[in-house]
């Protein structure tokens, strides 16, 4: 009788023992040719003198506690600086006690984010879009106070990291949609809305940032009439979201101009009209192919929010400038103070663009 | 260069428009109850802020001076951080009601933006500052040297003008912001570093080792500093003119924050006069009598406020110098109080 044979398979053999250890991987990659092995000894050397004394300054030798520059003994970094400071870093001179208004508005702005990512498309669309557009109207009501009966603070108390949060954020959500109402008009046939769209996305687009900011905050006050002031944070708030619109526009005209005829034509021939067919068809597929450039645009705005230390608004970096003018923080702090702002900067870039990379791939339809 | 002159321009066509109607600052002021000043975005001793957010300095004691006057309490103050750019707008546009950062007194300003110098708060003028080593005692031993600059400041013009006046020649290394002239002047790129006087304290204290680096005597140009107002609202200008002479005149008179009191009640008659029991100098100027008598109370006379933020009390510890009283070789004269 024949007895049924099992097929055990044999336990797969070492790799050959030339081609895995720490050593084999060190001369594949560090010391393949005589080059890279000349390279590999340079870049070390450098490493090796410049690293242990980064490395001293940065933590060995640094000065973690303490709440004033006579704290700071130790020959490296005096970290106490951005201690002491941290509040102002943050949340600008915006009143302790009601800090938790910014604290909200930052939450808010966080889980509207994340909820957007949890939800079935059905819901996203009817729910959490509109919360994204109603979002800096509330923000400003808690921040203010005014409207909702809690104290007022008036927006030159604004300042530190959240507000470059904050403003890149409100600017990104009012823009997005102008930008795209910009980028129709650019492809609209009638002739006033198309010229209209082409001036003022060239004139925002092509006119630098700065320029922007010091029209909106030195000449702008000149022509409003007597006794009407609008407030700084408003016109600069104003002018990051044209500025942003004038980017978002042509952006989104590079996607209009990947989405192929036929869908245009499929669309009209269901006898959709102007408006579904751009919000139906259009406009998803746009937002999709276009998702790469809009991500990097609100990257570059964020980082632009930092400009606005030259017309006198405490957004982090100027808060930083302004903490190294005082006179109990002469001694030299400028280092600590900028790689502190360089790593919270870096830190949420990066992390937007991770995010980016992360939406990118959950829109990826094709077939593959 | 030319765009400073176009700016300029639109400034006076938009002021000339606005300077009837931007009568009754004082008022407007009082009616507010509070005094929106502004101020510098950060100047160690003039106007800084603290790691909790309130402000202080010399300059901004101006404000607080005025807000007592006006208002009878010295916490009443709107601080507008302002950059150099903006500040004239800023008060032409009637977005502040009166300018105390750290502006320098120039005829073409006074004349052409529609504004007036409401005083001096500190004489400063552009200075040297070089390395103890080098042994040099005096700036005209300085002939040939390389001197380290901050770009676009009035200084570049001062030590032209001082150099060419004195036949010598420099180098000029010019640096963009404050902090990297001083690093600049610390790694020997030069052999001394020019700017304002009240500056190059903060500077010095900013390197690594102070002691190695002397402020040399000579200063060769004047930068008087003052508080600034719209043309055209002679109140408001007399208001804050008036509150900057009563800090000269309280040091004068020897009324301090601490005995403002004693003096008010049983004081000699000059001290009585700009504290308000005797006399009405606070009703001329549309305000309480106790105008004076706020202003000392809760700021200060100027030896306080100087000693406090610039001088031996506070980090930079510069010397009164030009701005110690005449009555003590100095400058400082407030007109009689009477």
């Amino acid at each position: 009788m024949n007895k049924l044979q099992t097929f055990t398979p044999s336990p797969a053999r070492p790799a050959p023992e030339n081609t895995v250890g720490p050593a084999v991987w060190l001369k594949n990659n560090l010391f393949s040719t005589p080059l890279d092995t000349v390279a590999t000894l340079l870049l070390g050397y450098i490493l090796l003198t410049i690293l242990p004394g980064v490395i001293d300054w940065l933590f060995l030798s640094a000065n973690w506690t303490g709440d004033s520059q006579d704290a700071c003994v130790n020959d490296g970094a005096c970290w106490v600086f951005v201690s002491a400071w941290s509040q102002q870093f943050f949340y600008g001179s915006y009143p302790t006690d009601e800090l938790w208004r910014v604290n909200l508005s930052i939450a808010m702005l966080v889980v509207i984010i994340a909820a957007s990512y949890q939800f079935e498309k059905g819901v996203r669309e009817k729910i959490i879009i509109p919360l994204f557009l109603l979002l800096p109207v509330i923000s400003i009501a808690i921040l203010d106070g005014s409207y909702l009966g809690l104290e007022r603070v008036s927006t030159d108390l604004w300042g530190g990291f959240s507000l470059n949060v904050l403003l890149a954020a409100a600017s990104i959500i009012v823009a997005f949609p102008l930008g795209f109402i910009w980028a129709l008009g650019r492809r609209s046939h009638m002739p006033f809305a198309r010229s209209i769209s082409i001036i003022l996305i060239e004139f925002f687009r092509g006119v630098p940032v700065l320029a922007l900011f010091f029209m909106g905050s030195v000449m702008l006050p000149l022509f409003f009439p007597e006794g009407t002031s609008v407030d700084k944070l408003v016109r600069v708030w104003i002018v990051l979201i044209l500025f942003m619109a004038g980017y978002m526009a042509e952006v989104f005209r590079g996607g209009f101009n990947a989405i192929p005829q036929g869908q245009y034509e499929a669309a009209d021939s269901l006898g959709l009209s102007y408006w579904q067919k751009t919000v139906l068809i259009i406009l998803p597929q746009v937002i999709k192919v276009s998702m790469p450039n809009i991500l990097a645009t609100f990257v570059m705005l964020f980082k632009n929010t930092t400009f606005l230390l030259i017309i006198g608004i405490f957004e982090m970096l100027s808060t930083t400038q302004t903490a190294l003018s005082n006179s109990r923080w002469l001694g030299g702090h400028a280092e600590e103070g900028y790689i502190f702002v360089a790593v919270v900067f870096w830190t949420v870039c990066f992390s937007m663009s991770m995010i980016a990379t992360n939406i990118e791939r959950k829109l990826n339809t094709d077939h593959q | 260069m030319k765009t400073k002159w176009t700016w300029a321009a639109a400034a006076v066509a938009a002021t000339s428009m606005m300077a009837n109607a931007q009568a009754g600052t004082l008022e407007g002021v009082k009616s507010k109850g509070k005094l929106s000043c502004g101020v510098s975005t950060g100047l160690a001793g003039f106007s800084q802020k603290d790691e909790k957010g309130g402000w202080s300095g010399l300059d901004v004691d101006v404000c607080r001076a005025v807000a007592a006057a006006v208002l009878g309490d010295a916490n009443k103050v709107t601080y507008k951080p302002l950059t150099a750019k903006e500040r004239f707008t800023a008060l032409q546009s009637g977005e502040i009601d009166m300018l105390s950062r750290n502006t320098t007194w120039t005829h073409t300003r006074d004349t052409s933006l529609g504004l007036n110098f409401a005083g001096t708060i500190y004489y400063d003028g552009a200075g040297f500052m070089v390395k103890k080593e080098l042994g040099v005692k005096s700036a005209t031993e300085l002939d040939g040297a390389n001197a380290c600059i901050q770009a676009g400041t009035s200084t570049e013009l001062a030590i032209a003008d001082y150099f060419r006046e004195n036949k010598m020649k420099y180098k000029a290394v010019t640096f963009d912001t404050s902090d990297q002239t001083r690093s600049g002047f610390e790694s020997g790129r030069c052999d001394f570093l020019v700017s304002d006087q009240s500056q190059l304290y903060a500077l010095r204290i900013g390197l690594k080792n102070p002691a190695a680096s002397v402020v040399l005597p000579e200063v060769i140009s004047k930068e008087p500093l003052g508080p600034v107002v719209r043309q055209g609202d002679d109140a408001w200008f007399n208001v804050v003119k008036w509150s900057v002479n009563a800090m000269i005149e309280g040091e004068y008179q020897g009324v301090t924050s601490a005995n403002a009191d004693g003096m008010r009640a049983n004081g000699k008659p000059g001290q009585k006069r700009l504290l308000g029991s005797e006399g009405d100098l606070g009703n001329k100027l549309g305000l309480s009598d106790k105008w004076a008598y706020n202003i000392i109370k809760q700021v200060g006379n100027y030896s306080e406020s100087f000693e406090r933020n610039v001088g031996q009390g506070s980090p930079l510890k510069i010397s009164r110098g030009l701005n110690a009283q005449w009555s003590d070789g100095g400058i400082l004269y407030s007109p009689a109080m009477r």
